[in-house]
């Protein structure tokens, strides 16, 4: 599947009183992995949303491929790009799982949708006719998550991908968008979360008070602590770890700094 | 001293469902503890916040067994989706904070006072005057732990509270955790956050499929951190260092790199 790019130029957007965004203007290409940092009301989830007509700019211009948003509607939009709120409650509504997941591929006009892969592939096979409010909140994450995945978008949008999951889930999520980064899909998520920043970004936007602030490789970004610092945030446990033992070539993934480590010698714990 | 909540092989069900959510869990809480309650996706740790602090079962049904004490004049809940509890009657997030006290039926400037600490105790004084439909995520979230704490409650029972947060809200919110567990009132936490859990918590607990698997001093329990994963992976053996510096010591002096 080829990703597709979107593209924001000079958009503003208010709520009431408050400016969300002043003048944003952001290019992601098509396959890029790229992740929105900033503190809480930066606007970040405003410019999401933008790119699948859930909300208009005032000012500015946003296109998604060679799509004009503004002339399209949400259900339209749906059709490239999947979103993922935050909170998937906002878009579990089916009697079961399965239901659920196999929504949006019907609304593309497919029958049968074979859902059965994809529920193996983020751990729900077992819970597939389920109702969504009978698995814990974090698993309904993931219930959204397949949902978006089902219609096979070649951009995705993704707010807080791994907010409030455990190891093992956020593992499956890591694994699921590595395949989709693989096979060309476009990933945007809005990410507090330095550690999946690590694991599934090429590039880093940093958004402040409405405005883009900063535009790196994610690479570059996490072992520039002064930045990182400046920004509030602190590096993550793989470059902690990667710097205090001194490992070489700059690893950054969990992989890639086990691997780094293979070569030490261990104590035993010691006796204090 | 007094327990202000005790459970005593306390098992809990939600209407209708197969399996309890609670199995036989037995825990104090005491005056001054932050105790942090980790655990996967279903382990329980919602379900034990809701059973420590009453809301189970008199607000969401279910069937509870065994001997639960509550000896808390107030608890406050803080739900790990923090949208489910605004009020939807108040216009300013002010007001919102105030609901809570001026439901206790406290003179209006105690009310106010009680609003204005809590509002400045998150960092949110700023925020007073906006409309809480209005906020982000993460602002929404300190809105609403600050709504609990305006209650002034002796149990405080805070549901993955920094899911929404950025990184320096949620290091601002666990720093003020110790603050808020004084000398009469306690902090019961639940929680993926392993890292900032291990800095404030004064005890944690770690369930499995409804039960505590696991319980004492952090450093004991909370033994899955980041940097205990990537020691474990990369063939450190146990006890896994739960932080860089045990990570260090744990280096041989003349490994190679």
């Amino acid at each position: 599947m080829n990703g597709v790019g979107a593209r924001v130029e000079g958009v503003r957007y208010s709520y009431g009183a408050g400016e969300a965004l002043r003048g944003v203007d952001l290019a992601v290409g098509a396959g890029e992995q790229v992740v929105l940092l900033g503190p809480n009301g930066a606007g970040k989830t405003t410019l999401t949303r933008l790119l699948v007509a859930l909300r208009r700019p005032s000012a500015g211009r946003v296109t998604v491929g060679d799509w004009d948003v503004a002339g399209r509607r949400p259900d339209e939009m749906a059709r490239r790009v999947g979103y993922a709120f935050q909170h998937a409650d906002q878009q579990l509504f089916a009697r079961s799982i399965e239901e659920d997941v196999a929504f949006g591929p019907r609304c593309l006009g497919r029958r049968r949708p074979a859902v059965g892969a994809l529920l193996e592939e983020l751990g729900l096979g077992a819970r597939a006719r389920l109702h969504p409010y009978d698995v814990p909140a974090p698993t309904r994450k993931l219930v959204a998550l397949a949902g978006v995945l089902a219609m096979e978008p070649p951009l995705l949008v993704l707010d807080e991908p791994t907010a409030g999951l455990d190891h093992e889930q956020r593992d499956v999520v890591l694994a699921a968008l590595r395949r989709r980064a693989a096979a060309g899909v476009t990933v945007l998520s809005v990410s507090h979360d330095l550690a999946f920043v690590a694991e599934a970004a090429d590039r880093v936007v940093v958004m402040r008070e409405g405005r883009i602030v900063a535009d790196r490789r994610a690479r570059e970004l996490l072992y520039d602590r002064e930045a990182l610092a400046e920004l509030g945030l602190r590096p993550p446990a793989t470059v902690e770890v990667s710097v205090g033992l001194g490992l070489q070539g700059r690893p950054v993934r969990a992989h890639e700094v086990v691997a780094a480590m293979r070569g030490i010698r261990w104590r035993e714990e010691l006796s204090e | 001293m007094t327990a202000l909540v005790a459970l005593n092989r306390v098992s809990f069900s939600y209407p209708g469902a197969e399996r309890p959510a609670l199995e036989a869990v037995s825990l104090e809480v005491l005056p001054g503890e932050v105790i942090a309650a980790t655990g996967a996706a279903g382990a329980g740790t919602s379900t034990l916040l809701l059973v420590a602090t009453g809301f189970a079962p008199r607000i969401v049904g279910g069937t509870l067994t065994g001997v639960r004490t509550i000896a808390a004049a107030r608890c406050g809940v803080v739900f790990a989706r923090p949208w489910t509890q605004l009020t939807g009657l108040c216009p300013t997030v002010r007001d919102e904070v105030a609901f809570g006290p001026a439901s206790r039926g406290l003179a209006r400037a105690d009310v106010l006072a009680a609003a204005e600490r809590a509002l400045e105790r998150l960092g949110i004084a700023h925020l007073a005057a906006r409309d809480p439909a209005q906020l982000s995520g993460g602002e929404l979230q300190r809105v609403v732990v600050a709504a609990a704490l305006a209650l002034e409650p002796e149990v405080l029972a805070l549901d993955d509270p920094a899911a929404e947060l950025d990184p320096e809200a949620a290091d601002a919110l666990y720093d003020a955790l110790p603050g808020l567990a004084a000398a009469d009132a306690a902090v019961l936490l639940a929680t993926p956050d392993l890292e900032r859990a291990a800095r404030v918590a004064t005890r944690a607990v770690a369930m499995a499929s409804g039960r505590i698997v696991a319980e004492g001093a952090p450093e004991k329990v909370l033994t899955g951190t980041e940097v205990a994963r990537l020691a474990r992976a990369a063939g450190c053996p146990p006890p896994w260092p739960m932080d860089l510096a045990a990570l260090r010591r744990r280096v041989a002096p003349d490994t190679a790199r």
